[in-house]
């Protein structure tokens, strides 16, 4: 799994979890929680994710996360761990 | 000609929300219990079948046709919502645009809602998707396996600031949120309070012991679901369950600028018999109704119609007429609201709270379905077909497991 196809899942999680989004182009510079997100949807996409993948890690791993192409590098990095 | 109707009480009812099987909101609701139409056939929401199930053998009872989107609530709060939450929220929507509150102050507005353990079947699933794997449950079920959801959702939408919780009453659930509303509309805690009756979502689980307990029929009548729920008659082997919920606005009488109100609340009266089993109490079921009454200032005799909480249960619905026989309301109009719904549990008691009062204002009094040979046929049933009957006082009764009992007393505003 590549980079871009994490980043595509996160996208396409984001997209379920926040459906006014549906028309937005994501850019690896969104920040979820500046798309609308709250905590508890933030949590969701990235359990949504991670499921999708078969990678299980404790979520406070992901946290350092700024914005979804750092979200994606560090899911794709555990992923390939 | 004098008023029967003592004037001593403020609070009033001012709005009504239902949402059934047989019909969401009020008019189709309404039409459907004029009518004695029915929505009985096997159970087949997912979930609500055991992945063993015979399926020539399946539950029977009355499900929620797809509901609608309430206005303002949005996609993403709809992803985790339960059906419950969905029910809640929908339901409050037209009982909350009828009594106009968004021209309340939202912090003297309170809600409770009646039910607890209400998103069984939501829950059920979700065990079952997750079992093989559950670190990958979503974090949000922290949030949503609590009946207080309902809560959170309800007020996320609409501006209640009062307060808001749950109250867990079993099958008395309903009535008893109604009840609390008062009491915290009387208590001058807030001027409007809304009660619930959150819809039960019963799983396989809650179907397979309720139907192995007995409470739950219709092993009977399995080839013929609109003959199955039949209360108060002799052939009856139980409730049929049926999704439901039912929202009551209740409020002190002009506090603020209100439409006219439905209905004076009169009395209220619940009970515990410190029994905590199915089993209903003669003693509890007569202690209420004198309770409501005496609160009411009504003589039993001028009790003009009954909604009793008649599910077909075998021997809950004889105990409720030696009751309501023994506090002297033999001569009451009588139905049964269950005939057609089915039995909302948590939600009956509202449920039943809206079809009295549509029932007033409408002047006539619904069927009950399936009344064949009655279990006592001196009462005055309404029958086949709708009556007319214009009426300003009625008692509605609901029961609970666990030795709950709960009446409300009502009289026509005017």
């Amino acid at each position: 799994m590549s980079h871009q196809e994490v980043f595509d899942l996160v996208v396409k999680h984001t997209r379920e979890v926040v459906p006014e989004l549906d028309g937005h182009t994501f850019e690896a510079t969104d920040s979820l929680r500046e798309l609308g997100a709250n905590s508890m949807d933030r949590a969701d996409i990235i359990m949504m994710t991670l499921e999708a993948l078969s990678v299980s890690t404790p979520l406070a791993e992901l946290a350092g996360a700024n914005n979804i192409g750092e979200l994606a590098k560090l899911i794709h990095d555990k992923s390939t761990a | 000609m004098t008023s029967r109707l003592p004037d001593r009480h403020d609070a009033v009812i001012t709005g009504l929300g239902v949402t059934a099987a047989v019909g969401q909101g009020k008019k189709e609701f309404a039409s459907a219990l004029f009518e004695g139409r029915h929505a009985f056939a096997p159970l087949r929401r997912p979930g609500r079948s055991a992945p063993t199930a015979d399926p020539e053998a399946p539950f029977l009872g009355a499900e929620l046709s797809e509901l609608p989107v309430p206005e303002g609530v949005r996609a993403r709060t709809l992803r985790t919502a339960s059906l419950s939450a969905h029910a809640a929220v929908l339901t409050l929507d037209e009982a909350w645009r009828e009594a106009g509150l968004d021209d309340a102050d939202p912090a003297r507005i309170g809600l409770v809602v009646g039910g607890s353990n209400v998103q069984q079947r939501e829950l059920t699933r979700l065990h079952a998707r997750h079992a093989d794997q559950p670190a990958y449950l979503r974090p949000t079920y922290g949030l949503t396996f609590m009946d207080t959801d309902l809560c959170g959702i309800c007020t996320e939408r609409f501006p209640i600031r009062g307060f808001a919780h749950t109250l867990g009453g079993a099958s008395a659930s309903g009535l008893l949120a109604v009840l609390q509303a008062v009491w915290a509309v009387r208590s001058g805690q807030v001027d409007v309070c809304v009660a619930l009756g959150a819809l039960m979502d019963l799983s396989y689980w809650e179907c397979q012991a309720f139907s192995a307990m007995g409470a739950m029929g219709s092993h009977r009548f399995a080839d013929d679901p609109g003959a199955a729920c039949r209360p108060f008659d002799r052939q009856r082997d139980g409730f049929l369950f049926g999704e439901a919920c039912g929202a009551v606005v209740v409020e002190r009488e002009g506090a603020r600028r209100h439409p006219e109100p439905y209905a004076r609340v009169l009395g209220l009266a619940t009970a515990v018999d410190g029994n905590r089993d199915p089993d209903p109490s003669l003693a509890g079921e007569i202690s209420v109704i004198e309770g409501a009454l005496a609160e009411a200032g009504l003589p039993a005799g001028d009790v003009e119609y009954v909604n009793p909480h008649g599910t077909g249960s075998l021997i809950g619905d004889e105990t409720e007429l030696r009751a309501l026989r023994e506090s002297g309301l033999g001569d009451a109009r009588i139905n049964a609201t269950k005939s057609i719904t089915g039995h909302g549990l948590s939600a009956a008691g509202a449920v039943e709270v809206v079809a009295t009062l549509l029932q007033m204002r409408e002047r006539r009094l619904h069927p009950t379905r399936n009344l064949v040979d009655p279990v006592d046929p001196s009462f005055r049933w309404v029958r086949q077909a709708a009556l007319p009957f214009p009426f300003e006082t009625a008692l509605s009764l609901s029961m609970g497991f666990g030795g709950l009992s709960s009446a409300i007393c009502l009289g026509k505003w005017r």
